[in-house]
């Protein structure tokens, strides 16, 4: 990777920026309406009051010289960029307000030889208007942005760390991985890092939008920019700068931001050549009008009002600030939109598809009961020994739960995915795992069936153990649902989603599982790697939306139309699924469909609006019913309407 | 295939974007580019033959300024 700029650095100048902006056009604001408001009491007294203030061409003179600096200093900006338009054939919205103002200001000149109206009033006006639109839609534009300006002001500024065993306190630039952090009760977490001492709850909101605080001891693993609340914690730093857990954030909801929604595909068409349709357009009026009346002062007035109505800014805004906004609130609430497209789609979903373990369970396993005819203890002995190789969540649970001092030696040790494990103890052939496992193997469960089938229907994966095709006994495991899980799913059935559990445990675990947070369907026995089929074969009754975690359940989030990759904090696979939830709850992808839900029925009004507009507005500036200014005030109303709209979506609950 | 991260200035309404889009788009080798008015960013995904310049200049031809571009 090759960088000109440091990447964090793009950050501060893109924020630094956008204020520069701001602060630009409230500059040119406050001169513009300075010098033109004599021109407005100038005009509204002579020719709408009739009362000569000076004679007829003094006061043009006057008019002219105070729009000089308004429209080529003030608007120096606007018309360098329209008019290089002309030169460079890539138009803009500037080429349409400086065609228009320099048209109408020129007719200034003319007037004083009494050849036409003078409009060169309205061209100080308009552009004044101009300025004052720019103004208050780059201010809305910051606030569309200000959650991400949030998550940028997050990190810490600097730490306290233990260097050759003295406490030093360091800008955070300075910190290095394996530095050893001291972080004291309702201080921030400087960056990512392991606790290797102390114990404490940490406040992980700003990331997750979880509101209960964690809990951390020896080992946690803690995310920097979040809060410790309550015990002093020495954390080992393990990642730092643009590595971190809220760097990639950030990075990935800018990235996001720039994505398209399939939506404004016709939008962009159009802002593509707008501009020099409509160039077209005025000149076509202008023609026309004089044509058929004669009349050059009021032809003028109308292909100016044409130039300065139309307006593609509010269409080409429509749908980028939604989104920003949209994902935005996301980013707040721990809920990260990777694609656009993914809004889109998400309202065409039709079934949500589960995984089971850590997804609606825990995903923590807890052994709730073992069943032996040969004595508890030699079966743990034995099951313990193998399970110790495993790197499998029930496997640790049992070898846990075993608590052995010493274990047997294990010979031939095999992992078989998605059934259990095989192994030899002495010259015993052990076997553990599942009923699919020991109906391959032909081994009989006669005698432990009915004890099985009781485990299963209970909600228990149940871990059964032979020895020479002797079946020694059978352990109960148990993850049990997350709090929020069954309420989530009550939410997502009244919104008539289809439900759908895929898991590798049996049907009766599944079933009982299932049934326990009101699934209906159930598809049980599924191999790891054929969790994307099952997908696939969903996808024959309409679009389906995948719920796994990033890690094992990637190509089953890749073959949903819209995958929600679910982890906790540091644990998330960021890159996998179209949405990631920072936070592990179901609660997360009912807030995430209401999110996407919402910022698509934005931005369709938004794109309603926009359109709306310049259908109605670019006929009427046509058929001269239009005063210019009334256009140019349409047209500053259309952009900051788009970008204010946007704005009210912070207002929806999700 | 690599991609170009650029940050763009002077653009200020959506055809400014809309118009990188197309300069951009038009060098050979460029197989997306996505500008975003609001963020003023681009990301751009162009065969290994394709030069920073090459894009650089394209976005100067319509009239606006590269601030700051990466490749990876």
């Amino acid at each position: 990777m090759k960088h000109e700029h440091m990447h964090d650095k793009v950050g501060e100048e893109d924020l630094s920026m956008e204020e520069k902006e701001i602060r630009g056009w409230k500059n040119k604001l406050v001169w513009s309406w300075i010098l033109v408001i004599p021109i407005v009491i100038l005009m509204v007294a002579e020719r709408i009051f009739m009362f000569e203030i000076f004679d007829m061409k003094t006061s043009i003179i006057i008019i002219l010289a105070l729009g000089f600096p308004i429209i080529f200093i003030l608007g120096y900006g606007t018309m360098k960029s329209g008019f290089r338009g002309f030169t460079s054939l890539y138009f803009n919205m500037d080429s349409l307000i400086a065609l228009g103002t320099f048209v109408a200001y020129l007719t200034g000149f003319f007037a004083l030889f009494d050849l036409v109206q003078d409009y060169s009033g309205v061209a100080s006006m308009i552009m004044a208007i101009f300025i004052t639109g720019k103004y208050i839609e780059s201010k809305a534009r910051g606030r569309a942005s200000q959650e991400i300006k949030k998550l940028l002001e997050l990190g810490a500024k600097s730490a306290r760390v233990l260097r050759n065993g003295k406490e030093i306190e360091l800008p955070i630039a300075e910190i290095k991985i394996g530095d050893v952090m001291i972080v004291k009760p309702g201080e921030k977490i400087p960056t990512d890092g392991v606790v290797v001492k102390g114990e404490s709850a940490v406040d992980e909101s700003m990331v997750t939008g979880e509101s209960l605080p964690t809990d951390k001891g020896v080992k946690s693993l803690v995310i920097g920019a979040t809060i410790n609340q309550d015990g002093i914690l020495y954390i080992k730093a393990t990642k730092v700068g643009n590595d971190t857990f809220l760097a990639h954030i950030i990075e990935l909801v800018e990235e996001a931001q720039g994505t398209k929604v399939p939506i404004q595909r016709l939008a962009d068409k159009i802002t593509g050549v707008f501009v020099p349709i409509i160039l077209v357009i005025a000149l076509l009026s202008f023609f026309n009008w004089f044509m058929f009346t004669g009349d050059l002062s009021r032809s003028i007035g109308v292909a100016v009002a044409v130039l300065v109505i139309a307006c593609p800014c509010a269409l080409g805004l429509a749908t980028p600030i939604a989104l920003m906004v949209g994902s935005g609130i996301g980013a707040k609430n721990g809920i990260l939109i990777r694609k656009g497209e993914a809004i889109q789609t998400m309202k065409e979903i039709k079934i949500i598809a589960f995984d089971k373990t850590g997804t609606i369970t825990e995903g923590k396993p807890k052994v709730t009961e073992v069943y032996s005819k040969v004595g508890e203890k030699y079966l743990l002995e034995v099951a313990a020994s193998l399970e110790k190789l495993s790197e499998h969540p029930i496997a640790k649970t049992i070898v846990n739960y075993a608590n052995l001092k010493t274990y047997k030696k294990v010979t031939a040790f095999k992992i078989l995915r998605g059934r259990g494990l095989e192994g030899k103890i002495g010259s015993k052939q052990i076997l553990i795992g599942n009923r699919t496992l020991f109906n391959e193997r032909k081994i009989s469960l006669k005698g432990f069936e009915a004890k099985i089938i009781d485990f299963e229907n209970s909600g228990n994966t149940t871990m059964i153990v032979s020895e020479n095709k002797k079946i020694l006994g059978a352990i109960a495991v148990a993850d049990s649902p997350k709090p929020d899980s069954m309420a989530a799913l009550q939410m997502l059935h009244k919104q008539g989603y289809k439900t759908v559990m895929i898991t590798g445990d049996n049907e009766r675990t599944a079933k009982a599982i299932a049934a326990s947070v009101g699934i209906s369907e159930v598809i049980a026995n599924v191999l790891p790697e054929e969790k994307a089929n099952k997908v696939e074969e969903l996808q024959k009754e309409g679009m389906v939306a995948f719920v796994g975690d990033g890690i094992n359940d990637a190509p089953a989030l890749k073959q949903a139309n819209v995958g929600i990759a679910m982890g906790s904090g540091t644990d998330i696979a960021i890159e996998a699924g179209d949405i990631v939830l920072a936070k592990s709850s179901l609660t997360g992808v009912v807030q995430a469909i209401n999110l996407s839900k919402a910022t698509f029925s934005k931005i369709k009004q938004n794109l309603f609006w926009a359109f709306a507009y310049n259908v109605l507005a670019i006929p009427a500036a046509i058929a001269g019913v239009l005063h210019p200014i009334i256009a140019e005030i349409a047209m500053a109303a259309s952009s900051i309407t788009v970008v204010s709209n946007a704005n009210l979506l912070r207002r929806r609950k999700i | 295939m690599k991609k170009f991260k650029l940050l763009i200035e002077g653009m200020h309404c959506a055809s400014c974007a809309n118009n990188v889009e197309r300069s951009v788009g038009k060098v050979s080798g460029v197989k997306s580019t996505s500008v975003n008015i609001l963020t003023r960013k681009g990301i751009i995904e162009a065969e290994d033959s394709v030069k920073a310049d090459d894009i650089k200049n394209a976005v100067a031809k319509t009239g606006y300024k590269v601030v700051s571009l990466s490749e990876e």
